[in-house]
């Protein structure tokens, strides 16, 4: 998977979440929502954020924790749509 | 008697006690469970030392290990203090201490439960307890709280007006505003709500509103007392987890705030589903625009739809709108609960003639105590057992009430109100600032958003990604500013009164 892929996810979250740019403040693998990093709006800006800034539509059956509840599962889902296309 | 709500819920077990109450996930508490579950956490809260009077905090998502500890503490005769889950540790903290708990019960996996921990005094005790999701959820409660056979859920002896609930809700200032429920108030709305919704042991809700704000706390309680099932979401940041739930667990009652709605619409297609057996949707949180309420109610033909409104100060609800006068009265938030007694008054507190607006203000058995610990803004709010709601309303000539407005300026995120000056509270502890006003923006989604507006001082730098920074580390998400902008001047009055509605 590539890491510049992370990385922008993770910057996008961190910029506009946590309003950072210390990384060390949001690990690959956390749960969004459980950390409560985002609320539901977070979640739509997210959503908004791969659709309009990594190029890949998010289906209404894509919302789902598996694809988006971490940056590594963002960052998969994303890779994965791409593979797709 | 129905003393309490602890009674509501032994009928709702005595009817059927194998019966589904709570669903979470892959977790599934029957109505005996629940009882148990309730007749432990009392036991354990006794044994911590508590006596009847006390406070407990609950900090827990929405989940059936908070509502056995409701439960427990009712029957144990102490008050509860739900805790919002999105603020931070030190607004936690401070509640905890302004209510004078003396227990604090939360789940370990909470992000803030660890610093909360740290920032409580010495002398408030904790008591980690985990929410499990699947069908262990139960028997590890259980083991938690040490149950053992032989524990009864009692119905405890509590006056009407015995404090049970104390419910922290945004203030027109940044100090907490506590709002006391009595044993009366919970009892008297939920009775009249299960009634009005005609909530019944057939009925499956399903609720994303967290039970530390009043309409969640509602819909929890009256699904309960009508011995209903309730299916436990936290919020709707996944709305398609929420419409396969509705669709495949044959949900007949959901409740939202316009917002709610606004996401579900947007983001997936309601239409896709089946939903024939949703029987009623409830609204209320605010004014919902009238082609939002048209729209769902095309999504959802078999359901009913109720406008509702209320206020925490109002235990929960105060008005509804009869499904079947909709259409002719669009708009319009109804008339009084049954028991209720609602006035729009002018200045001099005269009762006002249908089509003009005035204060709403209101008068019953779901009215509360008081604030907590706070005498004075107790007397401003409720004057002679009546309650003024800060709302603006009028009435039509067949005595329907329409919103017009508040007196109080504050910003409605979504379902939440936040208070301007607390967010300008925490702004001024930023240094560089000479002055700041927060104000409303309009928000597609959740109606307004929080604004702020920031004059530095000469030499001053400050950039919007740390005056965004230093507000999440201080408050819940929902209370960050959205738009951060710098200005040179404020716009006032004559009289140098900040002009908030200018800066929207």
């Amino acid at each position: 998977m590539s890491d510049s892929l992370r990385d922008r996810i993770q910057k996008f979250i961190l910029e506009n979440y946590l309003f950072t740019s210390d990384q060390s403040a949001l690990g690959l693998d956390d749960s969004l929502l459980g950390r409560g990093i985002v609320d539901s709006t977070g979640m739509l800006e997210i959503i908004m954020f791969i659709e309009e800034q990594l190029g890949v539509t998010v289906k209404d059956e894509d919302m789902v924790p598996e694809n988006l509840d971490s940056v590594s599962r963002i960052a998969a889902f994303v890779e994965s749509r791409r593979k797709v296309a | 008697m129905v003393a309490s709500l602890v009674d509501l819920l032994l009928a709702s077990a005595g009817r059927d006690s194998g019966k589904a109450a709570l669903r979470r996930r892959q977790a599934t508490w029957t109505y005996g469970d629940l009882v148990r579950g309730a007749a432990a956490a009392a036991v354990r809260l006794r044994a911590a030392g508590l006596e009847p009077g006390d406070r407990v905090g609950l900090l827990f998502r929405n989940c059936p290990e908070y509502v056995a500890f409701f439960y427990g503490a009712l029957a144990a005769r102490l008050a509860v203090v739900p805790l919002n889950v999105q603020e931070r540790a030190s607004v936690l903290a401070a509640q905890v201490a302004h209510g004078g708990a003396r227990l604090l019960v939360g789940d370990p996996d909470h992000p803030e439960w660890v610093a909360l921990k740290a920032a409580l005094p010495a002398d408030i005790v904790t008591l980690d307890v985990t929410a499990v999701d699947d069908d262990a959820s139960v028997a590890t409660f259980m083991q938690a709280v040490g149950a053992a056979s032989g524990q009864v859920l009692a119905s405890p002896a509590v006056a009407r007006d015995d404090m049970a609930v104390l419910l922290y809700t945004s203030g027109t200032t940044g100090r907490p505003k506590g709002v006391m429920l009595s044993h009366g108030n919970l009892v008297a709305n939920n009775v009249t709500i299960i009634d009005y919704l005609q909530l019944g042991p057939d009925d499956v809700g399903l609720t994303v509103m967290p039970f530390h704000f009043s309409y969640g706390n509602s819909v929890l309680h009256t699904h309960l007392g009508a011995g209903a099932t309730l299916l436990l979401e936290d919020n709707l940041a996944y709305p398609m987890v929420v419409m396969q739930r509705l669709q495949n667990e044959r949900v007949t009652g959901f409740s939202g705030v316009p917002s709610t709605f606004a996401i579900l619409m947007s983001r997936t297609r309601i239409e896709d589903f089946d939903l024939g057996s949703m029987r009623y949707l409830t609204q209320a949180g605010g004014a919902m625009t009238r082609a939002a309420i048209q729209r769902m109610r095309q999504l959802v033909p078999s359901a009913r739809f109720f406008v509702m409104y209320g206020q925490t100060e109002a235990t929960a609800r105060l008005t509804y709108l009869p499904p079947e006068r909709l259409d002719e009265k669009l708009g319009s938030i109804g008339k009084a609960l049954a028991g209720v007694d609602i006035e729009v008054r002018g200045p001099r507190g005269e009762v006002l003639p249908p089509g003009q607006t005035g204060e709403l203000c209101a008068r019953g058995p779901n009215i509360m105590l008081g604030y907590w610990r706070d005498e004075e803004a107790t007397r401003e709010a409720v004057v002679e057992g009546w309650l003024h709601t800060g709302d603006l309303a009028h009435t039509d000539e067949d005595g329907f009430l329409y919103i017009d407005g508040r007196l109080v300026e504050m910003i409605k995120v979504g379902s939440f109100r936040v208070s301007p000056l607390e967010v300008e509270e925490v702004l001024a502890t930023l240094p560089g600032i000479a002055e700041m006003a927060v104000a409303s923006m309009p928000d597609e989604l959740l109606g307004q958003a929080v604004k702020a507006v920031l004059v530095l001082r000469e030499g001053a730098s400050l950039d919007e990604r740390a005056v965004k920074a230093h507000c999440r580390a201080r408050l819940a998400a929902y209370k960050v500013p959205k738009v951060v902008e710098f200005a040179r001047e404020l716009p006032r009055t004559s009289s140098g009164k900040i002009q908030r509605f200018k800066l929207s």
